[in-house]
């Protein structure tokens, strides 16, 4: 017992020294690997898959583990030994997940690989619900998907053009809003956004400050609703835009579909719990993401005067609600007060009655 | 006791028309609520309920419409007659007749507006209808029309100004609708007897008093 108690801790602090001197050998060894395999001219000497694009793999968290802790068999004389090189499987990081993946319906039908690519992962707060979508669209036709949720949801072609297919399909009970900034390419509304890279924003941050300022204004690493809302106002003018997309706020790799995905209302009702917590995401100057959290509240209404983005039932706008309310007063009204004056002159109309509708 | 003469005010087609119009405005009214306030409204089940009926609705107020406009521009050719008000009717008639309704009414001074089959509205009418049927109504359909259709007309939306805009703009002229109904349906009971004009729009007859 005793043994036990002195002995794990030892060997705790020594695997976490260990591995802590190793990381940086293995980032050192990793840039041997790419002088063959960064360089397209791979490609020609061997097979595709043995390129590793430098740019979106530095922007992997794998990139921090370097290439060896997957690929552990390479041999001095690689590749003049002509051996394979060993490659880890998933599950010996990721073993929750692959448990959890196995028990779901994709298991039988995709392998990890089949939707991530080790090389060029990226954390599911910068990929595009686009992006996501067309993994899934590797297998799931569009065209067939659409015409099969069209037969009982409404819009459904704007729903899955506009949403990431996980944002329904998964386990997770609650949801995230990820904003991100997005540059508009032309001079007119309806030209393309994309999203607004590293150096286009740090060209807005204050001179020596991290990019992360442009949005985060007083640099305390949280976004208030009154910094987005200023840096929303500006936003035009610089032909930027914030972009909100839905995100579950666990992602599951289960696929299933929780029973009240069904009801429209978890979406479109203003002030909907599921819209509540939300995320700025910004790139920075590694090609990784930098995210911060933003205050508690319904941000998409600071979207307002976004022109393609609308939610009905949960964007909708106070003021042109009350504007309208008032007009149906109005209207209200004179039954109101012509009736009331009509009753009390009744004895003036006992023969004559003329109106119209 | 006074005389009443019966004239033919409503023909078959209009009356048709009148309250299938009728019946769609009154829904796409409470299914719109709906889908604006959900939070606060759930009158017909489901968020989803509602917009089906309410495209659907859409829909039926769309062809009628349609019917509307081929029936009275190419099957009586009465649409300028009737809904065009005159230069005499935006002269003196508006006056005239806002000054019955708000003043000489309470004093049961006669209505100055006697209808006939070709003019069967009064100035007010007229103008009001005027700007309901052949501005308001179209704008409200084409609005719909492009919100039902967003996927495919995302750039003529964008263009425009954007969904949110035309959303507002749908919602607002909503409203002006909704303000209408409340007014027209207590115009209506001013007849010579309350329900005396809904009897015509289901008859197709309105009993006239003699003066």
């Amino acid at each position: 017992m005793h043994y036990t108690r002195v002995v794990v801790p030892i060997f705790a602090v020594l695997l976490t020294v260990t591995s802590a001197g190793l990381f940086p050998a293995d980032v050192a060894a990793q840039d041997r690997c790419l002088e063959c395999h960064g360089s397209r001219s791979v490609i020609s000497s061997a097979k595709g898959y043995l390129y590793i694009d430098p740019r979106k793999f530095a922007a992997t968290t794998h990139s921090r583990i370097g290439c060896s802790s997957c690929h552990d068999s390479v041999s001095p004389r690689h590749p003049a030994d002509g051996l394979r090189p060993s490659r880890a499987s998933c599950k010996e990081c990721h073993l929750p997940v692959v448990q959890e993946y196995l028990s779901g319906i994709h298991a039988e039908k995709a392998v990890c690989s089949d939707c991530h690519n080790p090389h060029t992962v990226r954390p599911a707060e910068v990929v595009s619900g686009a992006d996501m979508n067309t993994q899934c669209a590797r297998c799931h036709d569009n065209a067939k998907t659409i015409k099969s949720h069209a037969a009982w949801l409404p819009q459904a072609e704007l729903h899955i053009t506009a949403l990431p297919c996980i944002t329904c399909h998964t386990g997770s009970e609650q949801y995230v809003i990820n904003l991100y900034i997005q540059t508009r390419h032309g001079d007119k509304p309806q030209h393309g956004y994309t999203p607004a890279s590293y150096d286009e924003l740090a060209r807005l941050a204050p001179v020596g400050s991290p990019v992360a300022r442009v949005v985060d204004a007083n640099g305390d690493g949280t976004v208030s609703l009154e910094e987005l809302k200023s840096f929303h106002r500006n936003a035009t003018t610089r032909g930027m835009r914030l972009w909100g997309m839905m995100m579950p706020e666990k992602i599951t790799h289960t696929y299933q579909i929780l029973k009240n995905r069904w009801d429209c209302t978890f979406c479109h009702a203003s002030g909907s719990r599921a819209l509540q917590t939300s995320y700025v995401a910004i790139p920075d100057k590694d090609g990784r993401s930098i995210r911060m959290p933003v205050e508690k509240g319904a941000v998409l209404d600071l979207l307002y005067g976004t022109p393609d983005f609308y939610m009905m039932g949960t964007s909708r706008s106070s003021a042109l609600s009350i504007i309208g309310l008032a007009i149906v007063a109005c209207g209200a009204m004179v039954p109101l007060f012509h009736g009331t004056l009509r009753f009390l002159t009744r004895k003036n109309r006992k023969d004559t009655h003329h109106g119209a509708a | 006791m006074a005389q009443h003469n019966k004239i033919y005010l409503n023909p078959t087609p209009v009356r048709i028309w009148h309250w299938l119009n009728a019946l769609g405005i009154v829904t796409l009214t409470l299914t719109g609520i709906q889908i604006r306030w959900p939070e606060f409204m759930n009158i017909f089940g489901t968020y989803k309920a509602a917009i089906s009926l309410h495209n659907t609705a859409g829909i039926v107020v769309s062809a009628s419409y349609i019917l509307w406009i081929i029936y009275y521009i190419f099957v009586t050719g009465t649409l300028l007659k009737i809904y065009v008000p005159t230069a005499e009717d935006l002269k003196h008639g508006l006056f005239r007749q806002a000054i019955f309704y708000f003043f000489f009414y309470f004093f049961g001074k006669p209505n100055p507006h006697t209808p006939t089959p070709d003019n069967k509205f009064n100035p007010l009418q007229k103008v009001t209808y005027l700007m309901i049927m052949l501005l308001l109504l179209p704008l409200v359909i084409f609005s719909g029309f492009l919100i039902m259709n967003i996927g495919p007309l995302r750039e003529v939306i964008i263009t425009m100004g954007g969904l949110k805009l035309l959303d507002g703009f749908h919602y607002l002229i909503a409203c002006c609708f909704t303000a209408f109904l409340f007014i027209h349906v207590y115009l209506a009971t001013l007849g010579h007897t309350p329900f005396a004009h809904t009897k015509s729009m289901w008859t197709g007859w309105e009993e006239e008093e003699e003066k």
